[in-house]
């Protein structure tokens, strides 16, 4: 089995995230590097996190603004950006969508020996803010765009018996 | 009879999709939100189909499936379990609890169908009421066809108007009919989806050789003015000034 060090967390990550834009939302995406942080931290956005727990701890969370997350919405319900009812259905979205990359994620981990649980997405909105966590073997950050937006994925992660 | 297929995802989106995926078939969709509230919608409405997410709050739908087996009036309902784990033994773990099926996430709606019509037949919707028929937006008044939108045009109807639009345009060729009213007087709100939906009508009209008028009451005039893509866009108040001036 492999050490934590070298599991190839952006590859795994990145790759689920193409994916699952592309298939459920019809919008591909391409590696942004470095990643954009300041236009998906600065005015509103929003944030949805999936934690893991199991040979390996740790959560990934994807970034985007709020405008996104609502095109990323009306995409994925086959509706224009006017027709979104809530913000509740943009949160939805959000967190099924990192769910999906969360679920990928956990499933390589899974397969290179790191037995896991997924927890249920949560979603975090706001204005201007970060987050930062400590103590983690693993803290990365990978960015992603289409056309018009960007999105960042952080992934925290550490062996659990340290 | 419809095929009752339930639903069970604590993903309003995720259901969305099934929904949509199922809408062009005689089904009758149930939704849940947990396994607790799928097992009591499964043990009210018998349904013929269960399409079954696994990671759920309150009750899992492994748990619910667990139920389902060890309950005889339930236990012979074909499940599809949806997963956003593709690992090995998350796999191993579904086809080993019985499932007829199972879909990873990320899917299509197309994809899910294609899984159900290997567990059974599906049967296209019967024949749609008067006001689903294609072509339930147009009318025609002597040489003149109306376009009459609804109350409100939301980006399902845009789209419908603009399917049935490119047939009413092949009809209109084949007559010939030259000449379209776009009545839109009926419209209670402004909004983008109107708004790219007048803007498809002119341009399509205009690449077929159609002449096109639009109605609009004095209100709405004003507020095509305020949107760049409408402003050029004179209207007239009724079906009989729009034909006149053709």
């Amino acid at each position: 089995m492999i050490g934590i060090q070298e599991v190839d967390l952006k590859g795994f990550v990145t790759k689920a995230v193409q994916g699952v834009f592309k298939t459920m939302l019809s919008v591909p995406l391409e590696l942004e590097d470095p990643p954009n942080i300041e236009s998906v931290t600065t005015g509103k956005h929003i944030v949805g996190t999936v934690g893991f727990a199991g040979a390996v701890m740790g959560n990934v969370s994807i970034f985007v603004s709020r405008e996104f997350a609502r095109e990323m919405t009306a995409a994925m319900l086959g509706m224009t950006v006017d027709d979104i009812g809530s913000d509740e259905e943009v949160h939805d979205v959000i967190g099924e969508v990192c769910n999906m990359v969360g679920g990928d994620l956990k499933s390589r981990l899974c397969d290179a020996g790191f037995s896991c649980s997924l927890s249920i997405p949560s979603v975090t909105f706001g204005e201007n803010f970060r987050t930062e966590s400590k103590g983690w073997d693993r803290h990365e950050r990978y960015g992603v765009r289409n056309s018009h937006h960007s999105a960042l994925m952080e992934v925290y992660i550490k062996a659990a018996n340290q | 009879m419809a095929l009752k297929v339930l639903t069970v995802d604590d993903s309003k989106t995720i259901r969305m999709i099934v929904k949509k995926a199922f809408q062009n078939y005689n089904v009758e969709i149930t939704e849940a939100e947990n396994g607790v509230e799928g097992l009591a919608a499964a043990a009210k409405i018998k349904p013929g189909l269960i399409i079954l997410d696994i990671t759920m709050p309150v009750m899992t739908g492994t748990e619910m499936l667990e139920r389902l087996k060890g309950d005889a009036d339930l236990k012979n309902i074909p499940v599809i379990m949806l997963t956003a784990e593709s690992g090995q033994d998350n796999v191993l773990n579904i086809v080993k609890q019985g499932v007829k099926d199972y879909m990873v996430k990320p899917f299509k709606g197309e994809d899910l169908i294609e899984r159900v019509r290997k567990i059974m037949p599906l049967e296209a919707k019967a024949e749609e009421a008067d006001d689903k028929k294609p072509g339930r937006f147009f009318t025609q008044v002597e040489d003149v066809v109306v376009l009459t939108l609804p109350a409100k045009v939301l980006r399902p109807v845009a789209v419908e108007v603009e399917g049935s639009l490119q047939a009413k345009i092949k009809e209109m060729a084949a007559a010939p009919l030259k000449k379209m009213v776009l009545d839109m007087g009926g419209v209670s709100e402004t909004n983008v989806s109107l708004i790219k939906l007048i803007i498809t009508v002119f341009q399509d009209c205009q690449k077929a050789n159609i002449a096109v008028k639009l109605v609009a009451n004095a209100k709405q005039g004003e507020e095509l003015k305020g949107f760049q893509e409408t402003s050029q866009i004179t209207a007239v108040h009724s079906i009989e000034e729009a034909r006149a001036a053709m």
